[in-house]
C-alpha cells in the first residue's frame, strides 16, 4: 500500500475532526435521547477514522487495529449499551397504555440552560478551547496538531453536557462526549497513547457505562425517574 | 470582455425576474405531485402576477410612505443583488463590487423595508409579522454573513466573484470541514431568510404562525404582484448564491460567449434541482414552532462560527 | 535519578510487586467462587498481610533511594511506593478486620444474604488490588487506569442499600470521579504530547522517573497545561475544590470498613498521583505553578470544609468533611515543599488514614447501635458503650491533632515548615480555618459522648460491650497511630528517603 498525498491526508483529516465536532453540537442541539445515542454513534465513527488516517499516512498498521478497535467500542457496543439502558427505561407501549405514564423518560425537555443559549454557549466553548489550544499547536504545528483544539472543544462541550442536562443517560452521553474529546486529542497530539495505556483506559471507560446504566436502572426504582433534579436527599 | 460581461450581468437579472416566479411555480409543482395531486403547472405563478397586475393598486387609509414604497424597494434590491452575486460568471463590471458585506446589507434592507411597511399598515397582523420576521433577520443576517466569510478566508477576500473564482480553481476547498459546515449554516440561512419551512410556512394563513404573510396581508393588486415577484426572487437569488458557492462548476471565470451559455444552463438546472430537493423535503417537514425558531438560527449560526474557526484554524494560515 | 541496584533479582522483584495486586484480587476471586461453602469472613485479613508483607520486604531490599522495576517499567517501587503500600496495608488490615463485625450486624438484621456477603467481599479486594496497582504504577496511564478502577469497584459498595440515598450518592460518585478523573486522562496525555515533543521514545514517555528526568526539556506552555489538569483532576478524585462535590455522600452511604478504606487510603492514594504531578511541575516550570495551584485548592477547601462542619448533623458526614479538612492540610503541605514539609505530609497520610479508619469503623457501630446518624440522637454514648465510646472519643481526639497521635507531630511540622518556608500569611489563614474545623468537630463529638444515659422506661441500663471482634481492630488502630506519633522508629529511615524522592533528587 502507497502512503496517503499530504494534501489528501490533510483533507481527510480536517473532514473527520469536522464530523467530530459536529456531532458534539449536534449532540447539544437535540433533545431525543435517541437521537442523542445515534449522534453519539456517529461521532465514534468519526473518532476512529482520526487514527485510521493518521495510521494509513504514517503506514503503522498497530494504528489500525486500534482505529478498529476504537470504532467497534465508540460506534458499536457502548452506543447498544445506551440503546438499551433506553429500551429498558421507556417501556414501548404495546399491550397496556399507560395514559399518566409520560414520555419524558425519552427526551431532555427541560435542560438547566436552554438549547438556544447552550448552541451559543458551544461557540464561546468553541473559541476557548481555540485560545488554549495555542501552545499545543505550536509545539509540533502538523496538520494534525493543528486539528488539536477540535478535542479540546468536545471536551469542554461533553463537560457542558454533563454540567446542564438532567436526563440520567444525557449525562452519561456528556461524560462520553468527554472522553471521546480526549481520545481524539491523543491521537491528534500524539498518534495515541502507548497500547496498554489505550486498552486500560477502553476497559474503565466501558465499565464505568456499563456501572452508570446499573445506576440508571436503579434510580429509575428508587426515584420513579432518572431526572436528576431529583436527586436531592442528601444536602447539608 | 466588456460586451459579454455587460450581457451575463444583464442576464443575471433577466433570468433571475422572469426565472423567478417559474422556479416557485415549478416548487409548487414538484410538491403537488409528491402530495399526489396534478398542481396548477409550472407557469401558475406568472398568471397570478398577470391577475394582480391588471387590478387597481388599494393602499389602506393612514399608511404612508414606508407602505407605498416597500414593494419597489424589495423589487429593486433584489434585482441589485441579482446583478452582482456572480450567479452566471465571476467576470463581469460589477463584480469588483459584489462584497458580500454590500449584498447582505442589500438584502437586509429588503427585510426592514417590508418590516416597516408591516409597521405602516397598522394592522395587529402587520405589527406581529414584523416583529417576528426582525426577530428572524436578527439571527439569520450574522449567519449569512459569518458562514460566507468561512468561505472568504481561503479566498482571502470578501468579495463573492473572488471566493466562487477560487473555489472553482481549487474544488478541494469546498470538502473541507469549514466548507461542509458554511454549506450547512447557509442552508438554514436561506431557508429562514425565504420563509420556508421549518422557519416560516409560505402557503399558510394562521395567525398563530405566519410570518412573511403577517406583514404583506394588505397589499393587493400590482403591490402585492411586486412583493410575491420580491420574494420569489430572493429565493432564486439566495439558491443561486448557495449553488454558486457550494457547487461552482459550469460558473463563467472568463468572459467567452461558450462559457456564458453553458453558465446558464448549469445555473438553471442547480436552482431546480436546489427547489426540487426543498420541494421535496417540505413535504416530510413540519413547521418548527416559533419559540424554536430561535434555536435552530443559533445552532446555524454555531455552525457558521465552527466554519470560520476551523477554517481559520484547519488551515494554518 | 540516583538508582542504587535493589538486591532483589529480576524475579523475584517481579514477583514481590505483583504480590500486592495479586494477592487482594486473588482472595476477592476465591470469595466468589466458592458458593457452596463460604469461606469465613476472617480470609479477608489475608490481603492486608499480603500487602504489609510486601512493603517490609520492599523496604528492606532497597535502602535509600533506590528503585524496584518489573515489567518494563510499568510497575515500579520507590520509597514513595513503600509508605504508601504500608499506610494501604496498615488501613487495610484495621478495615478488613472491621468486616467481620459489621457483615454479622448485617446477617443478624437480615440485611445481607450469603450473596451480598460474597459481593461485598469480592469488591472490597477488588478494590485494595486496585488501589495497590494504583500505588505500584510506574507509568502515569498505569496509575490513571488503577485510579478509575478504583471508582468503578466502589461504586457498588457506595450504593450497595439502593435506597434512594445511597443510588444519588452512587450516581454523584461515578458522575463526579469519573469526570474529574477524566480531566486529569486529558492532562496526562498532553504530558505525553510535550514528552514526545521532547524526543522521548514512546515506551518511556509516560514514566514518571523519565519524566522527572528529562522535566527540563518539556514544552512549558503545555506542560503547566497538563499539570493543572493534573491536580484538579486527581484533585477530584482526593476530595479538593471544585470537584468534591462526591465525597460527603459517598462516605457517608457507604458500608463503614468501605468508607473507611476510601476515607483512609483512597484520597491519600489519589493526592500520591498529584504529588507526583507536582515533583515533575517543580523540575519543569519550578516551584511556583503547582505550589500555587495547590495552595489554593487547599485554602478553598478546608474553608469550604470547616464552613459545612460548623452546621453538621450528621456524623458520617462530619467525618467525611473532616477527611476533606485532612486532605486540604496534606495538599497545603505539598504546597509548603519544604522536605520537612514534605515528611509531615507522608506522616499526616498515615496518621490520617489510621485515624479516619477507627473513626469511620467505630462509626459503623454507632449507626448500629443507635440505627440513626444524627448527632442529636446519638447522647450518652460513653455510658451506654464505654468501649465504643472510648475508641470513637480517641479516634477524634487524634484527627483533633493531640498528643500523642502522629496528627499533632505532621501538622505541627506542616505549620513551622510554612511559617520557615515564608508562607506566613497563608499558613497563619489555614491554621484559622483549622481552628474553626476543630472548635466544630469537638463539639458535635462531645454532644455525642457525653450527657447522662436517656433512660427510657423499660430499658436496662446495662452498658453495651463492644466484642473483641469489634473492639480489637479498633484498639490497634488507634495504638498504632500513637506509637507513629511517639517515634517513626524503624520507618525512620523510609521517610526520609521517601522525602527525598519527592523533592525530585
Amino acid at each position: 500500500m502507497r502512503p496517503m498525498s499530504t494534501g489528501t491526508y490533510t483533507q481527510l483529516l480536517d473532514l473527520a475532526c469536522g464530523a467530530f465536532l459536529l456531532a458534539a453540537v449536534v449532540v447539544l442541539w437535540r433533545r431525543e435521547l435517541v437521537a442523542i445515542v445515534r449522534t453519539f454513534a456517529l461521532q465514534g465513527i468519526a473518532l476512529a477514522a482520526i487514527p485510521l488516517l493518521i495510521g494509513l499516512h504514517e503506514q503503522r498498521w498497530g494504528l489500525i487495529a486500534v482505529a478498529t478497535g476504537i470504532g467497534a467500542l465508540r460506534a458499536g457496543l457502548l452506543p447498544y449499551l445506551m440503546r438499551r439502558a433506553l429500551a429498558a427505561l421507556t417501556p414501548s407501549g404495546g399491550e397496556e397504555h399507560h395514559y399518566e405514564e409520560d414520555v419524558s423518560e425519552a427526551r431532555e425537555t427541560q435542560p438547566l440552560v436552554n438549547v438556544a443559549a447552550s448552541l451559543l454557549t458551544a461557540a464561546a466553548l468553541t473559541l476557548l478551547a481555540y485560545a488554549v489550544a495555542r501552545p499545543l499547536v505550536a509545539l509540533n504545528p502538523g496538520p494534525a496538531a493543528r486539528a488539536l483544539p477540535v478535542g479540546l472543544a468536545v471536551v469542554l462541550i461533553g463537560l457542558f453536557v454533563l454540567a446542564t442536562r438532567r436526563r440520567a443517560l444525557a449525562q452519561v452521553v456528556g461524560f462520553l462526549l468527554l472522553d471521546n474529546g480526549i481520545t481524539a486529542t491523543a491521537f491528534l497530539a500524539a498518534s495515541g497513547v502507548p497500547l496498554i495505556v489505550e486498552l486500560g483506559v477502553s476497559f474503565d471507560v466501558l465499565l464505568a457505562v456499563l456501572v452508570l446504566q446499573i445506576l440508571t436502572t436503579r434510580m429509575r426504582t428508587a426515584f420513579g425517574t432518572t431526572d436528576i433534579d431529583d436527586l436531592r436527599e442528601l444536602h447539608d | 470582455m466588456s460586451g459579454t460581461g455587460l450581457t451575463a450581468v444583464a442576464a443575471q437579472i433577466v433570468v433571475v425576474i422572469s426565472g423567478a416566479p417559474l422556479l416557485a411555480g415549478w416548487m409548487r409543482q414538484v410538491r403537488a405531485r409528491m402530495e399526489g395531486r396534478a398542481g396548477a403547472g409550472v407557469l401558475q405563478p406568472w398568471r397570478d402576477t398577470r391577475k394582480l397586475l391588471r387590478k387597481e393598486p388599494i393602499t389602506p387609509i393612514g399608511t404612508g410612505p414606508a407602505f407605498r414604497t416597500a414593494p419597489a424597494l424589495l423589487v429593486a434590491t433584489t434585482a441589485v443583488v441579482a446583478a452582482l452575486v456572480p450567479l452566471l460568471s465571476t467576470t463581469t463590471p460589477v463584480s469588483a463590487h459584489a462584497d458580500l458585506i454590500l449584498v447582505v446589507a442589500l438584502l437586509a434592507l429588503g427585510t426592514v423595508a417590508l418590516a416597516l411597511a408591516g409597521l405602516d399598515s397598522g394592522t395587529a397582523f402587520g405589527g406581529m409579522g414584523a416583529s417576528r420576521e426582525m426577530t428572524v433577520a436578527a439571527l439569520v443576517e450574522p449567519t449569512i454573513l459569518v458562514a460566507v466569510f468561512a468561505f472568504s478566508i481561503p479566498a482571502g477576500s470578501t468579495n463573492l466573484a473572488a471566493i466562487v473564482a477560487g473555489a472553482v480553481r481549487e474544488p478541494s476547498r469546498l470538502a473541507s470541514p469549514a466548507g461542509l459546515l458554511a454549506t450547512a449554516a447557509l442552508a438554514v440561512a436561506v431557508l429562514a431568510e425565504t420563509g420556508r419551512i421549518p422557519v416560516d410556512n409560505p402557503a399558510t394563513h394562521l395567525e398563530l404562525t405566519m410570518v412573511h404573510e403577517a406583514m404583506v396581508l394588505e397589499y393587493s393588486g400590482p403591490d402585492l404582484a411586486l412583493v410575491e415577484l420580491g420574494a420569489q426572487m430572493r429565493l432564486t437569488v439566495l439558491l443561486g448564491l448557495l449553488a454558486s458557492l457550494f457547487a461552482p462548476w459550469g460558473i463563467a471565470t472568463d468572459a467567452s460567449w461558450p462559457a456564458l451559455a453553458v453558465a446558464l444552463a448549469a445555473f438553471v438546472v442547480k436552482v431546480a434541482v436546489l427547489g426540487a430537493v426543498l420541494a421535496a423535503a417540505e413535504v416530510f417537514w413540519a413547521k418548527v414552532r416559533l419559540f424554536r425558531v430561535p434555536e435552530l438560527l443559533a445552532g446555524s449560526f454555531l455552525l457558521a462560527l465552527l466554519a470560520v474557526t476551523s477554517s481559520y484554524f484547519l488551515s494554518g494560515e | 535519578m540516583p538508582t542504587s541496584p535493589s538486591s532483589l533479582g529480576t524475579t523475584a522483584s517481579a514477583l514481590i510487586l505483583a504480590v500486592p495486586i495479586a494477592v487482594p484480587l486473588a482472595t476477592g476471586a476465591t470469595y466468589a467462587a466458592i458458593r457452596r461453602y463460604a469461606p469465613t469472613d476472617w480470609l479477608s485479613l489475608v490481603s492486608p498481610a499480603a500487602i504489609l508483607a510486601s512493603g517490609v520486604v520492599l523496604a528492606h531490599a532497597m535502602p535509600g533511594g533506590g528503585a524496584v522495576n518489573a515489567y518494563g517499567g510499568v510497575l515500579r517501587a520507590d520509597a514513595v511506593t513503600v509508605w504508601m503500600l504500608l499506610v494501604v496495608g496498615a488501613v487495610a488490615a484495621v478495615a478488613c478486620a472491621a468486616g467481620p463485625a459489621y457483615l454479622a450486624h448485617e446477617r443478624a438484621t437480615g440485611h445481607a444474604t450469603q450473596g451480598t456477603a460474597r459481593a461485598y467481599h469480592l469488591l472490597v479486594h477488588a478494590f485494595l488490588g486496585a488501589m495497590c496497582a494504583a500505588v505500584l504504577a510506574g507509568n502515569l496511564g498505569v496509575l490513571w487506569v488503577a485510579i478509575e478502577a478504583t471508582t468503578i469497584v466502589t461504586a457498588f459498595l457506595v450504593g450497595h442499600r439502593r435506597t434512594r440515598a445511597s443510588v444519588e450518592a452512587a450516581w454523584k460518585y461515578v458522575v463526579i470521579c469519573s469526570a474529574g478523573i477524566a480531566l486529569a486522562f486529558l492532562g496526562i496525555v498532553l504530558l505525553y504530547y510535550a514528552a514526545r515533543a521532547a524526543g522521548i521514545p514512546e515506551a518511556t514517555a509516560l514514566d514518571w522517573p523519565t519524566l522527572v528526568a528529562h522535566a527540563d526539556r518539556l514544552d512549558p506552555a503545555v506542560t503547566r497545561l497538563g499539570i493543572a489538569l493534573l491536580i484538579l483532576g486527581f484533585g477530584a478524585k482526593a476530595g479538593l475544590v471544585p470537584l468534591h462535590a462526591w465525597l460527603p455522600d459517598a462516605h457517608s452511604q457507604a458500608p463503614a470498613p468501605v468508607s473507611a478504606l476510601m476515607s483512609g487510603v483512597l484520597l491519600a492514594v489519589s493526592f500520591a498521583a498529584v504529588l507526583r504531578g507536582k515533583v515533575i511541575a517543580d523540575a519543569a516550570l519550578g516551584p511556583g505553578y503547582a505550589q500555587t495551584l495547590l495552595s489554593l485548592a487547599a485554602l478553598l477547601t478546608l474553608a469550604l470544609a470547616a464552613a459545612l462542619l460548623l452546621g453538621q448533623r450528621d456524623y458520617k458526614r462530619m467525618l467525611a468533611y473532616s477527611s476533606m479538612e485532612h486532605m486540604s492540610l496534606i495538599a497545603l503541605g505539598a504546597a509548603i515543599g519544604t522536605p520537612l514539609a514534605r515528611a509531615a505530609v507522608l506522616l499526616h497520610i498515615a496518621g490520617h488514614g489510621l485515624a479516619k479508619t477507627v473513626a469511620f469503623c467505630s462509626s459503623g457501630h454507632i449507626l448500629h447501635l443507635r440505627r440513626t446518624t444524627r448527632i442529636g440522637r446519638v447522647r450518652g454514648l460513653l455510658a451506654r458503650a464505654p468501649g465504643l465510646g472510648a475508641a470513637f472519643g480517641l479516634a477524634v481526639v487524634a484527627l483533633l491533632g493531640f498528643p500523642p497521635f502522629s496528627l499533632f507531630a505532621s501538622e505541627l511540622g506542616i505549620v513551622r515548615a510554612g511559617f520557615t518556608a515564608g508562607l506566613g500569611w497563608l499558613t497563619a489563614l489555614a491554621l484559622l480555618l483549622v481552628l474553626t474545623a476543630f472548635a466544630a468537630l469537638a463539639l458535635r463529638t462531645t454532644r455525642m459522648l457525653l450527657g447522662p444515659l436517656p433512660l427510657a422506661p423499660g430499658t436496662p441500663a446495662v452498658p453495651v460491650r463492644l466484642g473483641p471482634a469489634a473492639g480489637l481492630p479498633l484498639a490497634v488502630g488507634l495504638l498504632a497511630c500513637a506509637a507513629l506519633g511517639v517515634s517513626a522508629g524503624p520507618l525512620t529511615d523510609l521517610l526520609t528517603a521517601a522525602t527525598t524522592i519527592l523533592g525530585g533528587h
